[in-house]
């Protein structure tokens, strides 16, 4: 075959098309919509809390302060599941070669922390994040997330507030990574080898379902491969929640929200099937925390991810490409749910958090999917009018 | 653009998202019309995130080149 031969011209375009340019949001919205519903059918809907909670139990039963035994975390669901989302945004961003560690500065090492701590504590009082306690929920006709909506849109200004406070008032972060910068090129440049590392990161994906498999584990094969599926989306889009919430206050940029009301308007209408015709229990994922836990739970949540950018999805996927900042949230945000959650048990909060309301208890089914559907509109609508006219743009 | 000369360079290594668009920001009103800033950056988001933010403000994106370890970014103020 010639090497200037057409087939492989439009293979060469493909390949840098899916694997090393950015895909467009509203792709990744129609995909996240997609795999909500593909997901919720093969096993249960898309969360992220449990699963990194799950790993922080680890910790605190390794030192002795738990006494009972966490489940084990490759069978775990959830946590299944974010091994997946992570190892998938790994190979995402090695094959794109855009993996690489990234040293924070002082002070975003700080906000990293403290950013953390605010998605520990606020998810658990709202019993998950943007996906748990907001996006699946939501899309599975649960009315926490209405309350939860309106807690991260006023964390998400509460955030921005800070931040552009910061940028206003704080001296910039000395060029800390001075010492990174003078870097001789090593004698082997190991960026040419990342595309190949990512192959195989997936390559070992599917084997380890295919065990899964085979150990009669075939559900949490499935999660794996649904996490990564759902790792590779997020972290060729850059698709993040923080950004759907905080950037229509901060420069008017709308297209992510415009891809999760997209997604939001899919996935309901695919859920509602699964869960109409029985073939899902009504209420799956109806979360006991319509009440005051959505809300305060949202806004603490809200102003930590903005702080420490990255929300419950948007901190794994970027945990994966490196950025050192999102490992201390991570860190910070695991033990500090797993913490806060088990006081919130011990103290006898939890039950009190709020009630599960399944919509269509009230609304009927038609009247539920169209509800969320329209909110999901208005949404959209009032994005496109901001981005638009800056109504709601603050200005420093 | 190796003949570029920026009238001002802004260190945003090691800032992810959001930050280097504000600071990118902050650093223009500072400039005047036509001046040219460099932005050092080691965010892969930002490749996206400044066409489009200086597209949406009226700002010139005029380009990026890689450095070793991070990215130069160039715009020109509207």
């Amino acid at each position: 075959m010639a090497v200037n031969s057409p087939l492989l011209k439009e293979l060469k375009r493909g390949y840098s098309l899916v694997f090393e340019k950015q895909w467009p949001p509203l792709v990744g919205g129609l995909l996240i919509g997609l795999l909500a519903i593909m997901i919720e059918a093969w096993s249960r809907p898309w969360g992220i809390v449990a699963g990194i909670r799950n790993w922080a139990d680890w910790l605190f039963y390794g030192v002795g302060l738990y006494a009972q035994k966490p489940d084990n975390p490759f069978l775990f669901s959830p946590s299944v599941m974010d091994l997946g989302l992570i190892l998938g945004s790994l190979a995402a961003a090695l094959l794109a070669k855009e993996f690489a560690l990234q040293r924070p500065p002082k002070l975003e090492a700080v906000k990293g922390l403290v950013g953390g701590l605010f998605m520990g504590v606020g998810s658990s009082l709202a019993l998950g994040c943007n996906v748990g306690a907001f996006f699946s929920p939501l899309v599975n006709l649960s009315a926490n997330a209405f309350l939860m909506m309106i807690g991260l849109i006023c964390g998400a200004y509460l955030g921005l507030r800070y931040i552009l406070w910061e940028v206003e008032n704080l001296p910039s972060p000395s060029p800390a990574l001075a010492a990174t910068s003078p870097k001789q090129t090593p004698a082997v440049n190991w960026k040419m080898a990342h595309p190949y590392l990512g192959a195989l990161v997936l390559v070992g994906l599917v084997l380890a379902a295919h065990l899964y498999g085979k150990f009669s584990y075939a559900e949490a094969g499935g999660l794996l491969l649904f996490g990564a599926a759902f790792g590779v989306v997020i972290q060729r889009c850059r698709f993040c929640f923080v950004r759907a919430f905080r950037d229509p206050f901060m420069t008017g940029e709308s297209e992510i929200g415009k891809a999760v009301a997209i997604s939001i308007i899919i996935a309901v209408i695919g859920i509602a099937i699964l869960k109409a015709t029985g073939l899902r229990r009504e209420t799956m994922y109806v979360i006991p925390a319509f009440g005051w836990g959505s809300l305060v739970g949202g806004v603490i949540f809200g102003i930590g991810m903005v702080v420490a950018g990255g929300c419950g999805s948007g901190t794994l996927w970027r945990v994966a490409e490196g950025n050192m900042k999102l490992w201390i949230a991570l860190f910070a945000f695991a033990t500090s749910n797993s913490l806060m959650t088990e006081w919130l048990r011990a103290w006898g909060i939890r039950p009190k958090l709020g009630s599960a309301v399944f919509l269509p208890y009230y609304l009927g089914w038609e009247g539920a999917v169209f509800l969320v559907i329209g909110i999901a509109l208005i949404w959209l609508v009032v994005l496109a009018w901001n981005e638009q006219t800056n109504k709601f743009t603050v200005e420093p | 653009m190796d003949d570029l000369k920026p009238d001002e360079v802004l260190d945003c290594r090691g800032l992810s998202c959001p930050m280097p668009i504000l600071k990118i920001k902050k650093a223009l009103a500072n400039l005047s019309a036509g001046q040219v800033l460099e932005v050092l950056g080691t965010d892969p988001g930002t490749r996206n995130d400044l066409p489009a933010w200086a597209k949406r403000t009226g700002n010139e994106y005029l380009g990026e080149k890689e450095g070793s370890g991070f990215i130069h970014f160039f715009v020109r103020k509207a």
